[in-house]
């Protein structure tokens, strides 16, 4: 093979694989520097800025819900028919972002994808925060919260059971199991970052604190064998869960009989929203956090021009999903499901349905464009827009199905209050205190993967280097 | 008992030394390193984790109690029912079942790979060299555990194999 070549599949590879998911080879030091940096350096303005306002906002979730328990859900804007709104909205919505960063630290994890490296703490760190703020939602919904651990089975002076045949009660093991297993997953794969943290750490305080919480790992290849193992087991594990939870979930409507709910593309339609919106809170929350602390060697536009696929990708599973719903309200010759889509489009709520339509649909469908996909500002706008997209989708199907059902005499109408819109804020802000308190005492960044990535791709580069001087020679 | 610390450049020199070593008959062997070193078990001469036996057990045991609570609650001890259906139905028992398989897998790989790695334990030895804290960051170490009287034998044949750094350190150093 001729220099020439050479060089032009060099050129072409670039094309085909795209930036790189490591500028630079900086060694294992400079790598736990500049990943260390956000924990060590002073407390900044904008943090603290930041910090204020969701502590502020979580202030308001705590008296939103103070105020739910004093007076009842009856403070909600909920009524017969629409029995079920911004509770279950919010509690789909969250548990749905949680799930793409299952994806990214689990499922890419089998696949061996090496762009998820750089950002799964990130995203597993966003699973655990909001898998915690969907919890609260059924719970608060109960009417009365204070007999919540009724779901679970134990052995009562009642002496009866919770009845397994309800998708609710699925719902309560599905959420649980996840929560448990996603924070097992991050915190096992925190440890050698917890502990280099404690070696790496100038002040005695840190070094106990970290010490602590690295329970005393000290890189021995004794562990290793252990740890790898382990890892990959629990991301095993997580693939199949995060499925089963989303669709559990969609079960508490699809095995309803009402129309709009009751409809076997559920869960599948359920599963691939949940990763599209979770991806696009990836990119809300990854975007200024890479600028913010100077990551751009580690969070390349490889990985935005990636999570832009993957929300084009699943952007139009959900776009298939709305399509399929309407041709069977259309096919199936049942009125009611056909009136269902009727009354969406044209309804009292179809402002939303359209907007819906527009943030899920229309959106990502710039990224097309390889160009828009690695426009930071432009990802930015469109993460937000599908955020909420997302949230209108699960508004359109709890509300819309709910509000005109089968007898016109029942029909009403529904309007949040003032508590409704204090919890959904309340827990934006109870999020993103949680993220802040994150990325503040933590590596958001796993510093020992980052270093086995650079050495796996120094090692591939010496292999290719290696074949490419035998076959010129 | 001691422990024999030493720093290594390259992870190939790291492994000669520990083959090397367990020729001589110093078994209690283990490398540090910051990220898994591919090849450390072979030349360290481990053997292969029972993590993966713990998760299966762990899988097994959630299935079945998942499986059985739900038979014995709902079908024999308190029957409900719902619309004349059966009162143990088993499609209804499989999302639980799953559930809890995967939950009692999860925490007993967990604790599993706690335990095998004898944790948490936050005071060890070798954490007393200082020039040891590099282990997780930056540097390849090689820990040898021997009887006081040999650890200075051990020291020289390290620095013999390529090691940048020999340090030793005492069991009852604390």
């Amino acid at each position: 093979m001729s220099v020439e070549t050479r060089e032009l599949t060099a050129a072409a590879r670039l094309e085909l694989e795209g930036p790189p998911v490591l500028v630079g080879r900086p060694d294992d030091r400079q790598v736990t520097n500049a990943l260390f940096e956000p924990v060590w350096q002073r407390t900044r303005r904008g943090w603290l800025v930041l910090f204020g306002i969701s502590f502020a906002l979580t202030g308001l979730l705590l008296a939103a819900m103070s105020y739910t328990f004093a007076v009842g859900v009856g403070t909600w804007g909920n009524n017969i028919p629409v029995a079920w709104a911004f509770g279950i909205i919010n509690f789909v919505w969250w548990i749905g972002i949680g799930h793409a960063g299952t994806l990214i630290s689990a499922i890419l994890l089998l696949f061996q994808q090496k762009w998820r490296t750089s950002i799964n703490r990130f995203t597993e760190a966003m699973t655990l925060f909001a898998v915690m703020q969907a919890g609260l939602f059924p719970i608060l919904h109960l009417g009365r919260p204070w007999f919540a651990f009724w779901l679970f089975p134990y052995p009562s002076t009642l002496g009866l059971w919770p009845n397994f045949k309800s998708a609710l009660i699925w719902d309560v093991f599905a959420v649980s199991t996840y929560f448990t297993v996603s924070l097992l997953f991050w915190y096992v794969g925190l440890v050698p970052d917890l502990a280099a943290l404690r070696d790496a750490s100038k002040s005695k305080a840190a070094r106990i604190a970290y010490g602590i919480f690295a329970l005393g790992w000290r890189g021995a290849a004794s562990h290793w064998r252990h740890y790898r193992i382990a890892y990959l087991l629990l991301a095993g594990l997580a693939t199949p869960l995060v499925l089963s939870v989303h669709t559990v979930v969609s079960f508490d409507f699809a095995i309803a009989q009402l129309p709009g709910w009751h409809t076997t593309i559920f869960p599948p339609y359920f599963v691939a929203g949940a990763i599209f919106s979770g991806f696009a809170m990836v990119l809300t929350l990854v975007i200024p956090a890479r600028r913010f602390f100077g990551f751009h060697n580690f969070i390349t536009e490889r990985h935005l021009d990636n999570m832009a696929k993957v929300l084009l990708v699943t952007g139009m599973m959900v776009s298939y999903g709305y399509l399929c719903e309407h041709f069977i309200g259309w096919y199936g010759g049942n009125k009611y499901e056909a009136y269902v889509f009727l009354n969406r489009e044209t309804g009292p709520y179809a402002p939303l349905y359209w907007l819906m339509l527009f943030c899920n649909v229309v959106v990502p469908q710039i990224f097309w464009w390889p160009k828009a996909r690695r426009k930071v500002g432009l990802l930015f706008v469109a993460s937000l827009l599908v955020n909420v997209g997302m949230w209108t989708e699960r508004f359109i199907i709890i509300v819309t199905s709910l509000h005109r059902d089968f007898l016109p005499s029942s029909w009403a109408l529904y309007k949040p209050t003032i508590v409704d819109f204090s919890l959904l804020s309340g827990t934006i802000g109870f999020f993103g205190l949680l993220f802040l308190l994150f990325l503040r005492f933590v590596p958001s960044v796993s510093a020992s993967e980052v270093k086995e990535l650079r050495r796996e791709l120094e090692h591939a580069a010496h292999v290719s280097g290696h074949t490419a001087k035998g076959t010129s020679a | 008992m001691s422990y024999v610390l030493a720093e290594f450049k390259d992870e190939q020199v790291l492994f000669a030394a520990a083959r090397r070593l367990r020729e001589l008959g110093h078994l209690s062997l283990d490398a540090h390193s910051p990220y898994p070193l591919h090849g450390a078990e072979e030349a360290l001469g481990l053997k292969k984790s029972v993590v993966p036996l713990i998760g299966l057990i762990g899988a097994l045991a959630g299935a079945s109690t998942g499986y059985l609570m739900q038979f014995w609650m709902n079908g024999i001890d308190f029957a409900i029912n719902v619309g004349n259906r059966l009162p143990h139905s088993p499609p209804t028992n499989i999302p639980i079942t799953f559930e809890l398989a995967v939950l009692f897998s999860a925490v007993s790989i967990t604790i599993g790979l706690f335990a095998l790695s004898g944790f948490p334990r936050t005071h060890h030895p070798v954490f007393e060299v200082e020039s040891f804290r590099t282990a997780t960051v930056d540097a390849l170490w090689l820990s040898v555990k021997v009887k006081e009287e040999e650890a200075p034998g051990v020291e020289d044949e390290l620095r013999r194999l390529g090691a940048k750094d020999v340090a030793r350190v005492s069991e009852d150093t604390r």
